[in-house]
């Protein structure tokens, strides 16, 4: 929980692997790194075992390079395929037992706060949309009720898609699955009105086909988490396994799906407006201007 | 044998757009190199892919087909590539990487 976690021990540096001294010597522990530099720095998420041309690992792969502040950051998880890459990264993984993930993120942010005071250590849930909205899902919402402040990310693939694809809370109404042949019949759940209802103070829909927009919605989560309140983010993560598309169509069906039914939504509240702005400069909510009045023909 | 992804330095290096190593979901696996174009006398450097972090995946190709229409990347099987880059010769610095290319087919 502090840059001197990845630091080599004295006499040691010699034994590590390639990929660690690289990680220690040249990742963005320590230094601000965004999306547009990958491919310039060692990314601290390695090697894992999703399946090839997952959007999850993209969203997660994004997320993770996003981060504010990754030396003082735990991630939390729990049953479902994403948990496969997270933990893969080198910063702290808590994995707990299916759906109290909230739970544990909500004792875990609370107890790094009496330890370490005002410094910034930040808590970010990742879990699927069975794990969030399904078997997760009072344990989600008491936390978002209590106003626990950290992240919850729901990476939603709409399906257990890691144990064969049965329906859940977050599928399509009509979505044919191969443990759901009938066709799921009810709604998606409506996650993003429950979170604004629960008084969460930051709430986004995105999807990873702009990774640009992934690496801010994560920022301003996470910092928003760190003082006012709960955030939210529901982010579209295709399986393309139980859905069948084909891997170089993946971000084809994401811009397809962002454009029917996954728009990018952000609701901020006013306090943490407040809060970005005049803690770390965001100049976009900032009251605009008043437009300049129309000249009036025949007035000088 | 199997697929990997392979960029062309020449139409990259043209252009630079870096867009494919922002859509690989595998992590260093596309890198960007600022001397590999350059070296080439192109006008910038050119992205490579460590070829055994490289799933297959040909997200990669869809994105540089038809939103940066530079069709620059191909998936070709891993024996028909000269030389490729491995994450054991690639070197980070300060702002790119460099890569030894080296024979994939050892032996």
């Amino acid at each position: 929980m502090s840059l001197d976690y990845v630091k080599f021990s004295n006499g040691f540096e010699k034994f590590m692997p390639k990929e660690y001294r690289d990680m220690v010597e040249h990742g963005p522990f320590g230094k601000k790194v965004s999306v547009s530099q990958v491919g310039s720095f060692k990314e601290i998420l390695e090697e894992h075992p999703m399946c090839a041309g997952c959007a999850m690992t993209l969203f997660i792969r994004l997320a993770i390079v996003a981060f504010p502040n990754p030396e003082d950051t735990i991630t939390v998880g729990t049953a479902g395929c994403g948990r496969l890459a997270i933990s893969q990264a080198a910063i702290p993984f808590v994995y707990g037992n299916y759906g109290d993930q909230n739970g544990v993120a909500s004792g875990l942010s609370r107890g790094l706060r009496l330890r370490f005071g005002d410094k910034p250590k930040d808590v970010v849930v990742m879990a699927g949309d069975g794990g969030t909205a399904d078997i997760g899902f009072q344990q989600v919402l008491h936390s978002w009720f209590r106003k626990e402040r950290f992240t919850t990310i729901m990476l939603d693939n709409e399906v257990y898609g890691n144990t064969g694809g049965q329906e859940s809370g977050m599928t399509n109404r009509g979505a044919v699955l191969k443990m759901a042949p009938l066709g799921k019949k009810f709604e998606k759940m409506d996650m993003v009105q429950m979170a604004k209802v629960a008084g969460c103070a930051y709430v986004a829909t995105v999807v990873p086909n702009n990774p640009r927009r992934v690496e801010s919605v994560i920022k301003k989560a996470v910092l928003i988490a760190r003082e006012v309140g709960s955030s939210y983010i529901q982010a579209y993560t295709s399986c393309n396994i139980e859905y069948a598309i084909p891997t170089d169509k993946v971000m084809e069906d994401a811009k397809e799906v962002e454009n029917d039914r996954y728009q990018f939504t952000e609701y901020v509240s006013e306090e943490a407006k407040q809060y970005l702005t005049e803690r770390y400069g965001y100049k976009e909510f900032l009251a605009k201007p008043a437009a300049p009045a129309a000249a009036i023909p025949g007035k000088v | 044998m199997y697929l990997v992804a392979d960029i062309s330095v020449e139409i990259c290096a043209a252009k630079s757009c870096k867009l494919c190593t922002q859509y690989c979901p595998e992590a260093n696996t596309i890198l960007y190199s600022d001397e590999m174009g350059k070296d080439q006398g192109f006008k910038y450097g050119s992205a490579y892919v460590a070829v055994d972090r490289c799933k297959g995946c040909a997200q990669c190709v869809w994105v540089c087909d038809t939103m940066a229409k530079n069709n620059a990347i191909k998936m070709i099987m891993i024996d028909q590539l000269p030389k490729v880059a491995l994450t054991e010769n690639i070197t980070y610095g300060e702002k790119s990487t460099t890569a030894m290319l080296a024979s994939p087919v050892v032996g």
